[in-house]
């Protein structure tokens, strides 16, 4: 009961401060706009953390350079998380009640991302555009209204993969497939999300056993999932672990249908298990987009850095900061609900098509401000937020032949978009 | 599902008897529990690797089997290796405690110490990766009963029972094998009777050794090799060793079949993540409910 009223009074002030902070912003903002990041530059993450906050603050050359959101040019407030939960929190803390950032992006930790959510940002109304957290969680809170619909995220989460499993088992005309998975959070929410898309595309399956971690044999699990008598195997599982599972399945007289996660596309689980045993195997993977809005951004980060835009999150954290820029322009007022909704509008799919760069950017804002609808294609291509936030991505179906990797089949973006909306995700 | 179970659960359960034995003889004959014990099957294990690597491979497979000829000739490298090891860390570590008078308690910590020494050589050595002696992968044989097994697991299988009789006659038949028993039996009597302690704790070292690398090899075979591996198979071959008696051989294997077993058969109760904690759970139990083992006197 006292927590309860805590809360209330928490979340009444919290509304309070935020009505004030909207109505001070809301006739003409001070400049310049303050944005939120929240990014490692230290620890195990900092080697990648640091070209995804350069990034980061590329986007916010390219918005001010273009002018920037209404009038004023952008300031990004970056805070370094170290890869820890509780330091991302006390960092979107204090960007949120010190600095009175009214949207935060960045966050690479699927860990601390969900520490974000649900301890800072959606009880201050503060909209969140991850740039790297994949975690089906966030789905789940956002399924389960706990996000607020402040959560947004320019990566797409591992559905996509659980989709991919399911078209690469479905048109090898596998009916029940058994799964191995891993026994972790993502593992098991990739199992309930395989379940419902293979249902949906013409298959059950047969069972699932959950594998622990780095086990020198898996041959329990591997007999328990013998006798399920399956036609296919699904195995979802990190490399080391799945070359063992996958010379342990075959070894034993499992079927050699084998549908491989990503973590197994490796010329070293070719090796391990053995080419010939494989040649029924396939696996899958994200797809590279590429396109015009694609390479608008690869120039720009070349001009900039004087080299490819390789690594893991610089074209998701670009996508995350220009979308939460034209969004402040689009919003009435700069506040978090005003922002979060403006999301959703600059990516109207009957607006002008605008793409990343100085022109492009210089070019929404103007159509923005002139009241005319803008679509927002970025570096990673075409994206829509779904209701969750969530976004879609492609998706690639590779086998292996002659003792290589070759892809087999592409699963494009809009492929992917009408498979999520006929799986009901 | 439940004879499958089973005919794994001996397979396994040789491995550790193999491995219990070594632990017995430690317990009786050097008087301390030797948790240093499991890295010897590490080092015998990477010994035979070395002797695998340096060749270039096991040979054509011989048959069914998953490896050629050749590994008969590692298994001797990792035999001697391994008893060789076993001597020196004797010979460097426990004989100058030993003459200090140093407790049970030290010497246990000592050997905790040496484990870990032992264990990150191979580490430094080999890397994190587990290895194989053959990346062949051989197939099941199908028994009758839906019963699936790998001709090297009958092979080892074949190999335990043969090193379990060579043991026997060695402990019985040998004059070495008296004074090892003696010992055990009475330190004090065996030197009256003109038996060198020393000799005796040696030849202990050099059987337990071999056994060691033994059962290092058969896990490598069938499982695979992983600098941990003696690590994760100490607690395991304790309970063996503890259910069956301490000192007693016999109790050794059938403690370590009957580990082998319980293990395998709890995933018919519990999730298969937990079949890690059976052997505690076991262990708990027997000195709960009769401390001195199954076999103990």
């Amino acid at each position: 009961m006292k927590t309860r009223f805590m809360l209330a009074a928490a979340s009444a002030l919290g509304l309070m401060l935020a009505g004030n902070a909207a109505m001070a912003q809301g006739a003409a903002p001070s400049c310049p706009i303050k944005l939120g990041a929240i990014i490692p530059l230290t620890g195990p993450q900092g080697p990648i953390g640091k070209p995804i906050a350069d990034t980061a603050q590329l986007a916010v050359e390219h918005v001010n350079a273009a002018g920037g959101v209404k009038g004023c040019p952008i300031e990004m407030v970056l805070r370094d998380d170290t890869g820890q939960p509780t330091l991302g929190v006390d960092a979107a803390r204090y960007l949120v009640d010190v600095q009175k950032v009214p949207a935060i992006v960045g966050v690479v930790g699927s860990g601390i991302a969900t520490a974000i959510v649900s301890a800072v940002t959606t009880s201050a109304k503060v909209p969140m555009v991850s740039c790297c957290a994949v975690t089906p969680t966030l789905t789940r809170l956002s399924e389960e209204g706990k996000t607020g619909g402040y959560f947004f995220r320019t990566i797409p989460t591992s559905r996509v993969f659980a989709v991919a499993h399911a078209v690469a088992a479905t048109d090898r005309g596998y009916k029940n497939p058994v799964v191995i998975y891993v026994n972790n959070d993502f593992g098991s929410a990739l199992l309930r999300d395989l379940e419902k898309a293979i249902g949906t595309l013409g298959g059950k399956i047969a069972g699932a056993i959950p594998y622990n971690e780095n086990q020198p044999s898996y041959r329990t699990e591997v007999n328990q999932a013998l006798a399920l008598k399956g036609d296919a195997l699904i195995l979802i599982a990190f490399s080391q672990d799945g070359a063992t599972l996958a010379r342990e399945w075959i070894s034993l007289g499992g079927t050699q249908n084998l549908v491989l996660h990503n973590t197994l596309r490796s010329q070293d689980f070719i090796s391990a298990v053995g080419a010939r045993f494989l040649t029924k195997a396939a696996g899958i993977d994200n797809a590279q987009v590429a396109g015009a809005s694609v390479d608008a951004f690869n120039a720009g980060f070349k001009a900039k850095f004087n080299r490819d835009p390789v690594g893991p999150g610089l074209h998701t954290v670009y996508d995350s900061a220009v979308v939460t820029a034209l969004a402040m322009q689009q919003a009435a007022t700069l506040d978090g609900t005003a922002i979060r909704d403006a999301l959703r509008q600059v990516q109207d799919p009957a607006g002008e098509v605008v793409v990343p760069g100085v022109e492009g950017i210089k070019k929404s804002l103007e159509a923005i401000k002139a009241g005319r609808k803008v679509r927002y294609v970025g570096a990673t291509g075409p994206f829509t937020f779904d209701k969750n936030g969530d976004v879609t991505g492609p998706a690639l179906v590779w086998k292996v032949e002659d003792g290589k990797l070759v892809t087999d089949k592409v699963i494009d973006l809009e492929q992917m978009t009408a498979l999520f909306k006929r799986i009901g995700y | 599902m439940i004879a499958q179970l089973v005919i794994d659960g001996l397979l396994t359960g040789a491995v550790i008897a193999l491995g219990a034995i070594g632990i017995t003889l430690g317990l009786a004959i050097l008087r301390f529990a030797n948790f240093g014990y499991a890295e010897l099957m590490t080092v015998g294990g990477y010994a035979a690797l070395t002797a695998v690597l340096a060749y270039g491979g096991t040979g054509a497979p011989l048959g069914p089997f998953s490896f050629g000829g050749f590994l008969a000739v590692a298994l001797a490298v990792g035999l001697v290796v391994t008893a060789l090891v076993a001597v020196a860390s004797d010979v460097v570590v426990f004989r100058p405690l030993r003459r200090r008078g140093a407790g049970p308690l030290v010497l246990i910590f000592a050997s905790f110490g040496l484990a870990l020494v032992l264990r990150h050589v191979v580490l430094l050595i080999f890397g994190t990766q587990p290895e194989y002696y053959s990346r062949e992968i051989q197939m099941a044989v199908l028994l009758p009963g839906d019963v699936r097994v790998m001709p090297d697991q009958l092979l080892v299988l074949a190999i335990t029972v043969l090193a379990l009789v060579a043991l026997w006659w060695l402990l019985n038949h040998t004059r070495m094998g008296l004074a090892m028993r003696a010992v055990a039996e009475n330190t004090p009597l065996a030197r009256a009777c003109a038996i060198d302690p020393e000799m005796a704790i040696r030849w202990t070292w050099i059987v337990s050794g071999a056994l060691g690398a033994l059962a290092g090899t058969l896990f490598g075979l069938t499982v695979q090799l992983r600098p941990e591996m003696g690590a994760n198979l100490l607690l395991p071959l304790f309970t063996a060793a503890v259910l069956g008696g301490v000192g007693s051989i016999p109790g050794a294997v059938i403690g370590g079949l009957l580990v082998g077993l319980a293990e395998n058969l709890s995933v018919l109760v519990l999730p298969t993540s937990y079949k890690a904690t059976v052997p505690f759970l076991i262990m708990l139990a027997c000195f709960l409910l009769r401390p001195k083992g199954l076999f103990g006197k």
